[in-house]
């Protein structure tokens, strides 16, 4: 962060106390975003974009107004700590609410991200040939395949947090993306499949067991495999589903219930529930700022709250909601550090940081192998999920499974159900914790967009409704 | 506008400065104010807050007036995104900023990005200046100088109205975004152009409730100008809430007739058609329409224009978002397919003239971080007879599907195959509307329903880029 963003900042917070805010708070950010994209082994798109500017938020009486600028000298920062104030002695005369926020020990702290690799000291053809590598495995594997799409992407900078209470944080935010797709063709047949990950890490990241080679052979590998697939059954099943998808399932449908914002103003199931028993004793659901298996690492949030580790759900009972300082205050409950802003044009709303369904004591062997007849669902396309916990997933691989093995590869199938019911389902949790996360899109919520991680490890649960094809 | 210019040239002159063969700089800078007002969480209506313990909203009356919860959020978000091209390699970079330092830095990190890429054999250069043809958007001086206080009580006094409407009404959500912006493009092929306009957009949700049922509806409003009165809009989207109450499921699966209300069919219409008329998708065969052109696509009385000079139109400006001037370009007259939408690089690939339709709008990324796309600028279907009720009384048995489908994204876009799900939907019987429907899934392939229409209304909205009637269509399954 350059000195004279911090400064300003500084100057910022001041002249918000000296026109009659009560409390006045600012984040400045400074940040990359790269994208690659390979179409087979041609590089099609290389894009870059810098955010830089400041938004400011402040609260007079309970009034709340939220401003900024990217246009960073003392004159239009000013405007943007005046307008707030305008914007929040409008709102003020206009809320029921009496919006305050819960009481935090002013911090001051300074985060670096040390990784090895880091990629803003990488060079551009490093990052390409990553894309390269992949599209050039996967063509590789077979003549079937017929188009290879490989996207790499970076997104890394400052974050710069300073309030009128005195915290001042800052931190660097980092993540990392690698994603292939294939399309494998044979005769009228078009399927696709693909492999990805990414987190809060250097390039070394993509050394290993997630290599281009590794991720370009698997897409390949799976997308050959779904040519022979045959549809999913329509029914009821048991059904063993893999950490990617357990991910999905523990943000969109369970996650989103648990956020303070929802639950405050009770449009949430879970309003009001804590301290009942939601699910089988086995599942644990955490959100986590910095979780050591990956994902996406924030130490702070938005409202310069440290990121607690949040056992929503331990051992089936509901603990705890996630909270911004607001919805803390409103509940009567600790601020958990789940403040997030998009950037610093987006004012901080409740959102997720890293959700996974914690580690039990199965080995997938052996939760694979007590599967007598049902589905392996893996990763997904996405999906609906509503307010009531009610979703429709798209698990993009599977296969039919039959006294403990596989039996053959199914195509895309369809999971329908509500998460309160899956959760008092669930008969086995894996040992395996995986946590994904990706520069590709993220979480959407109130037109703000949110890089999250997500994850679990393998976990099994009966009576899940598949839809069949359609 | 001259200030974007100004620092636009002099990061034209730098490009060459680093030797690139071709430079192109967008500069953007944008005025922005969204309310958002959540009316009167109805607690003695039955509405959202029971089983709450209390602890949120302690409401007495029966209709709180005047207040609710208000997130309001202004600001200046300003840019600038660079191409550069060095040996048919094109490099693309921007930055949130207008300062001249950083957007030195940027042509510099743009140019970096091209020399490792390959050249694309296909590029042929940047576009060069023309005559302008269409008009200047409009810029409505009320929301240049938005006075937030008077929004927010238009966003209250809507409220108001639309809970006042019925009692069964338990909360009324509008969501209201005023923009004011400006925009230039300046290139190394002498291009120096810009305009400027203002948008205002409103949003809103209604949801009714009479014993266990609960149901919703929304409706928005896209104008270039400050919309002063609001209390029909409010009023309708109430009514609609309302005529949702008492749903039953469809006796049998419906395979015939369904009349589209506009904002539901844009949404289809939008998805699904717009990609198929890119001229690049086509040159990339991902378009049905590929070889299409002067052939029957839709039925007869079908027409389509893309008309970039429609002085209310919300994607009306002089140039596009590479500086080509905006103009009119049919699309589809007496149903037969007349053309397809060129950004410079599709047009140059076929040594055809751009038509205008370049694009780098995709919120919530600021356009100027984006490279441009081919999209409509203003993308109608003409008009022709008849509101809602008329196309509905020419149905003697069908379903009705009004405000907005769940699920449009899921549609595919290459074989037109949709099926998504209506929330507001109703029976029609004997030329009327019976009754509502229970969410019912409504499926079919848009490609084959624009050639088994039925009618078209003259009830036209503007949706953004798409300006559209409401539309009766054959053969739509719909099952509940």
């Amino acid at each position: 962060m350059s000195l004279q963003i911090k400064e300003l900042a500084d100057k910022a917070v001041k002249h918000a106390s000296k026109i009659g805010v009560d409390f006045a708070e600012i984040k400045s950010e400074e940040s990359v975003t790269r994208n690659i994209e390979a179409v087979n082994e041609e590089i099609r798109t290389v894009s870059e974009s810098n955010n830089i500017g400041i938004g400011i938020r402040v609260f007079n009486g309970k009034g709340v107004g939220f401003s900024f600028s990217n246009i960073l000298d003392k004159e239009h920062i000013f405007q943007a700590v005046e307008r707030a104030l305008k914007i929040a002695k409008t709102s003020k005369r206009r809320t029921l609410m009496n919006l305050k926020l819960a009481a935090v020990d002013p911090r001051t702290e300074t985060k670096i991200t040390n990784v090895k690799n880091h990629p803003r000291n990488a060079s551009l053809d490093e990052k390409k040939d990553l894309c390269l590598r992949e599209c050039k495995t996967a063509l590789r594997e077979s003549k079937r395949i017929a188009n290879t799409l490989s996207r790499f992407g970076e997104y890394h900078g400052t974050i710069y947090y300073s309030n009128s209470e005195g915290t001042e944080v800052s931190h660097q935010p980092l993540l990392t993306g690698l994603t292939i797709s294939c399309v494998a063709k044979k005769g009228a047949s078009i399927v696709d499949a693909r492999d990805s990950y990414g987190g809060s890490y250097g390039l070394d990241l993509f050394k290993k067991e997630h290599s281009p080679e590794k991720m370009g052979e698997n897409a390949a590998k799976w997308a050959l495999e779904k040519l022979e697939a045959k549809p999913a059954p329509a029914g009821k099943f048991e059904a063993l589903i893999d950490p990617r998808l357990a991910g999905v399932l523990a943000h969109e449908s369970f996650g989103h219930l648990s956020e303070g914002d929802t639950v405050a103003i009770g449009a949430s199931p879970l309003a009001g529930r804590i301290g009942q028993k939601l699910g089988t004793e086995i599942v644990t659901i955490v959100d986590e700022g910095r979780p050591r298996e990956g994902g996406y690492s924030m130490p702070f949030d938005d409202e310069g709250v440290p990121c607690k580790r949040v056992e929503i759900l331990k051992d089936g009972v509901l603990k705890c909601y996630l909270q911004n300082r607001v919805t803390a205050q409103r509940l009567k409950m600790e601020p958990t550090g789940n403040a997030r802003s998009q950037d610093y044009s987006f004012e901080p709303i409740v959102r997720m940081r890293n959700t996974f369904f914690n580690v039990g004591d199965w080995s997938p062997e052996e939760a694979l192998r007590e599967l007598k007849r049902g589905i392996y669902a893996l990763d997904s396309a996405g999906g609906q999920v509503d307010l009531t916990g009610t979703f429709l997933f798209k698990a993009i691989r599977g296969y039919w499974v039959e006294g403990g093995e596989l039996k053959y590869p199914l195509l895309d199938v369809a999971l329908t159900g509500n998460i309160l019911e899956l959760l008092k389902n669930i008969n086995a949790v894996c040992n395996n914790l995986e946590l994904f996360s990706s520069p590709f899109g993220g979480c959407g919520k109130m037109e703000q967009r949110a890089f999250v991680g997500l994850g679990g490890p393998h976990i099994r649960v009966k009576d899940v409704l598949f839809g069949g094809t359609s | 506008m001259e200030e974007l210019l100004e620092v636009g040239k002099k990061a034209s002159k730098h490009a060459r400065k680093l030797g690139v063969d071709e430079a192109e700089i967008f500069l953007y800078k944008e005025n922005l104010t969204s309310i958002k007002f959540v009316g009167g969480i109805f607690a003695s209506r039955g509405g959202a807050l029971k089983g709450l313990r209390g602890s949120l909203l302690r409401i007495a009356e029966p209709w709180i007036k005047k207040k609710g919860l208000p997130v309001i959020t202004g600001g200046v978000r300003a840019g600038v995104g660079i191409r550069v091209v060095v040996k048919k390699a094109i490099g693309f970079a921007s930055v949130s900023s207008i300062k001249e330092k950083k957007i030195m830095e940027t042509v510099e990190n743009a140019t970096k990005i091209a020399k490792i890429r390959p050249p694309d054999p296909s590029w042929d250069s940047l576009p060069k200046p023309k005559k302008p043809r269409g008009q200047n958007g409009i810029s409505d001086e009320k929301i240049q100088n938005l006075d937030i206080d008077e929004t927010l009580k238009l966003c209250v006094d809507s409220c108001i109205v639309a809970g006042d409407f019925d009692r069964k009404i338990t909360q009324a959500m509008m969501g209201l975004s005023a923009s004011a912006m400006t925009f230039a493009v300046i290139n190394t092929k002498d291009i120096e152009v810009g305009d400027k306009g203002t948008t205002f957009t409103v949003f809103m949700a209604t949801k009714a409730k009479s014993g266990n049922e609960e149901v919703s509806s929304s409706d928005m409003l896209m104008s270039r100008t400050y919309i002063e009165n609001l209390q029909e809009f409010a009023t309708n989207t109430s009514r609609n809430a309302i005529e949702c109450l008492g749903k039953k499921p469809l006796p049998e699966k419906h395979i015939g007739p369904v009349v589209f209300e506009n904002i539901s069919w844009h949404q289809l219409f939008s998805t699904i058609f717009t990609p198929s008329i890119s001229a690049l998708n086509v040159q990339e065969n991902r378009s049905i329409y590929k070889g299409q052109i002067g052939k029957q696509i839709a039925e007869k009385s079908l027409e389509v224009v893309d008309d970039g000079t429609l002085l209310e139109g919300f994607g009306t400006t002089i140039v596009d978002d590479e500086g080509t001037p905006k103009q009119r370009t049919p699309v589809i007259e007496n149903g037969a397919l007349q053309n397809f939408l060129y950004d410079n690089y599709s047009a140059k690939r076929e040594n055809k003239e751009s038509t205008g339709n370049a694009n780098r709008h995709r919120p919530p990324i600021a356009s100027y971080a984006n490279i441009p796309m081919i999209r409509p600028t203003n993308l109608v279907i003409q008009p022709q007879r008849g509101n809602l009720e008329n196309l509905v009384s020419e149905n003697n048995s069908g379903v009705l599907v009004k405000g907005s489908l769940i699920g449009v994204h899921t549609s595919n876009v290459i074989t037109g195959d949709f099926s998504v799900t209506a929330d507001n939907a109703f029976k029609i019987e004997n030329g009327r509307v019976a009754y509502p429907l229970k969410a019912c899934t409504v499926a079919g392939n848009l490609y084959e329903s624009l050639k088994s229409i039925i009618a078209v209304g003259n009830d036209s909205k503007c949706f953004g880029n798409v300006i559209c009637p409401s539309v009766a269509v054959e053969k739509i399954v719909v099952a509940t």
